[in-house]
């Protein structure tokens, strides 16, 4: 959409206050989510729920291809499709709520640069292992992508994707990376937001931000997934603060 | 008709459409004419040998149930019709070019007196045709390679192939055609295709991949065609600003089905048709070879035409269907009916009769369409017995509706639904006809019974296609 039309239909969506029946959508839950996909649906439901905004969540096999961007989760507020947290935080500050407003101009730009950091080292690292490893794509990645359909359509579309993946893996240059790399990637991105939290509650003074939901989702659902191996989730354990930031969060609100 | 060629060195003159007869025999012939006449109608003659020159890569085989009937023609006439109906069957085959037919009296050692030597000279098709379009369309540009290969083993069986290359979506066709020798009207073929499709009336794009066999077979008067077919077929929003029904149809499924249609046709034509009948019923199965949707679908079409006085002739058509799901899953957006435009119920815009959700139609599971018509020459006949044959006008009156059913309640609830608030219009127009394929239409329509949602073209509307109720 032109900026004009983006505008305008932020202020649309500012005018309606949020409704009773707004939901959120993502692969099944039992058979079909991988764990990228689900800690990115984590991130955004957290992030809602330290907003105070309720939603529903519902499980599709086919929320991909609803989504408007090809990516899940997105939540569907009154005629409004949004697809991923940055375009949903968009919005909903576009509402009126917002988790930021206290932090000051530098605060915000770290916070900014730590989710991107997030997004480009946990996020892609997580991809990679899931689709980029033969083991764990034979194993889990392709039967669970593709449990939804029948013969020969399952082959077909996991297939699909797992060529996608690897060919975004390789215009971003992670293709020669060999899997002990990519462990070590995280482990320092674990790092870096370690020392970033310390012994706080949460990343910034003493309310959670959208940095927080994001940090959360992904290393919860590291933590709580069953991979072929568990050295993703030992990599994160050996941070305790990060543990002890997981089970904080988790039964908090 | 084609040329029929006889030559004989009997000096007797001899009737028939084209006369090579020699000076001298003429002079003979005459006084006696009266009586050679009768001698030749009743003058035995068999058939002693059917010659088929200038056979290339076909198989003689498959030639000999087509030229089979003229060895039971008992006299000259008999031999000319037969001759003639061969030359059409062969024809038929579609692997010649063209077909002459030369009937001489016999020759060689076995050769009777009134034996007679038939020879079809024919010439076969090329090996392989090919077309070579670009297209414009709306938005888009697009590159058609076509190529077409009959004739590939000698047997009639054809092989075409088509790929479309655009701008913005790519598609392709191939399809392999055999026929059973002797039987022509049995013949299977298999496709493989892909198509992409876009219906801004309900802001859906499909794309179609997909493979289908289909047997047809002729039993008495009616020709069947059983068929299966696997799609793969996805689904997606046309624009951002699709309705959240038509978002959630996005997606991948997989359609497996067996479906029969039955067909007789007793028209003298398929585009305005003077007088005879069509029924045509199909059923599709789909679900229990594979795939992820599970229904039951019929649909029937029937069109009578009658001449009436003054060259007019009054057409009536009824189409009807019904989607029935089999198993928990509601139906599909891509298998329901649709309703409503210039080549259906007319007066209303293109698919835009019945459930829809801001803006889009969602099609029905259960609709019927009915039309009378009366067709008549121009008025004052303008370019009689040339172009002003293809045009007709006409005046019609459609009606039609389309609903879902809800399958809990009986058989009497959905009879009612699909009665009340019948949308239905009249009108005016001219027809021409393009060919024997398809035809256009400019009318003055008046839609009445319109529901809320309905979107409707009153005034006059445009219409082109191969299939008009």
């Amino acid at each position: 959409m032109s900026l004009a039309a983006e505008a305008f239909v932020s202020q649309i969506a500012a005018a309606e206050p949020w409704p009773e029946k707004a939901t959120l959508y993502q692969p099944l839950k039992e058979d079909q989510i991988l764990l990228s996909d689900s800690a990115s649906s984590l991130a955004v439901q957290t992030f809602l729920r330290m907003c105070g905004l309720p939603v529903q969540v519902s499980c599709c096999a086919n929320a991909e291809y609803m989504s408007p961007s090809g990516k899940v989760p997105f939540i569907h507020v009154g005629n409004q499709v949004v697809s991923e947290l940055g375009p949903i935080v968009q919005y909903i500050k576009a509402k009126g709520h917002s988790l930021s407003d206290g932090l000051d101009d530098v605060q915000r730009a770290e916070m900014k640069a730590y989710m991107e950091l997030v997004n480009n080292m946990l996020l892609t690292a997580e991809l990679y292992i899931q689709w980029c490893d033969d083991y764990t794509a034979t194993e889990i990645s392709r039967p669970r992508y593709s449990s939804p359909y029948s013969w020969p359509l399952n082959h077909i579309l996991a297939y699909q994707k797992q060529w996608e993946v690897r060919r975004k893996m390789n215009a971003i240059g992670w293709s020669g990376k060999s899997l002990e790399q990519v462990y070590e990637d995280v482990s320092q991105c674990c790092q870096a937001l370690s020392q970033r939290l310390g012994t706080q509650p949460y990343f910034f003074n003493k309310q959670p931000t959208e940095l927080d939901a994001l940090v959360f989702g992904h290393l919860f659902t590291i933590l709580t997934t069953q991979l072929t191996n568990d050295e993703l989730a030992e990599k994160v354990k050996s941070y305790t603060n990060l543990l002890s930031f997981c089970h904080h969060s988790k039964t908090s609100k | 008709m084609g040329t029929v060629h006889a030559r004989s060195l009997d000096p007797l003159p001899m009737q028939g459409p084209e006369l090579g007869v020699q000076a001298d025999d003429m002079d003979l012939g005459e006084p006696e004419q009266e009586e050679k006449q009768e001698v030749l109608e009743n003058k035995d003659v068999v058939v002693q040998h059917v010659h088929i020159d200038g056979l290339g890569r076909t198989k003689e085989d498959i030639l000999t149930y087509e030229v089979a009937d003229v060895f039971r023609a008992r006299n000259l006439i008999d031999v000319m019709k037969k001759s003639h109906e061969a030359r059409q069957k062969l024809l038929r085959l579609g692997i010649f070019r063209h077909v002459e037919v030369v009937i001489d009296t016999a020759e060689g050692v076995d050769a009777l007196p009134n034996g007679l030597d038939v020879t079809f000279e024919v010439k076969e098709l090329r090996r392989m045709t090919g077309s070579y379009n670009t297209m414009v369309g709306n938005n888009e540009g697009s590159m058609v390679l076509g190529l077409k290969l009959p004739n590939v083993f000698g047997r009639a069986e054809k092989l075409t192939f088509q790929f479309s290359y655009g701008t913005k979506e790519t598609s392709y066709g191939l399809s392999f055609f055999k026929p059973q020798p002797g039987h022509f009207e049995r013949n299977f073929s298999i496709n493989l295709y892909k198509v992409t499709g876009q219906f801004p009336w309900s802001s859906l794009r499909e794309t179609d991949r997909g493979v289908s066999t289909e047997f047809s077979f002729p039993i008495w008067r009616t020709n069947h065609t059983l068929k299966w077919e696997g799609v793969w077929r996805e689904l997606g929003c046309l624009a951002r600003t699709a309705s959240f029904f038509v978002r959630e149809e996005s997606g991948h499924s997989l359609k497996s089905s067996l479906s029969h249609t039955m067909v007789i046709d007793t028209r003298n034509s398929t585009i305005l048709p003077r007088k005879g009948a069509l029924l045509k019923i199909n059923q599709e199965l789909a679900g229990y070879t594979g795939g992820d949707v599970s229904f039951l679908k019929e649909d029937f079409e029937i069109q009578l035409n009658k001449t009436l006085f003054w060259d007019s002739v009054l057409s009536t058509s009824l189409w009807g269907g019904m989607l029935l799901p089999l198993g928990d899953k509601p139906s599909s957006i891509a298998d329901r009916f649709y309703l409503g435009g210039p080549t259906s119920v007319r007066g209303f815009s293109m698919y835009s009769i019945g459930p829809q959700s801001e803006g889009d139609y969602l099609g029905g599971e259960a609709y019927w369409a009915g039309g009378l018509h009366l067709y008549t020459p121009l008025p004052f006949r303008p370019g009689r017995g040339g172009f002003g044959e293809l045009f007709r006008t006409h005046f019609f009156l459609n009606a039609g509706n389309l609903c879902n059913l809800n399958y809990g309640e009986g058989p009497r609830a959905h009879l009612s639904k699909l009665a009340e608030c019948i949308r239905w219009s009249y009108g005016a127009g001219i027809v021409l006809r393009l060919g024997n394929i398809a035809r256009l239409e400019l009318n003055y329509c008046i839609p009445m019974g319109v529901q809320s949602g309905d979107r409707i073209c009153d005034g006059v509307q445009f219409g082109a296609g191969i299939r008009f109720l």
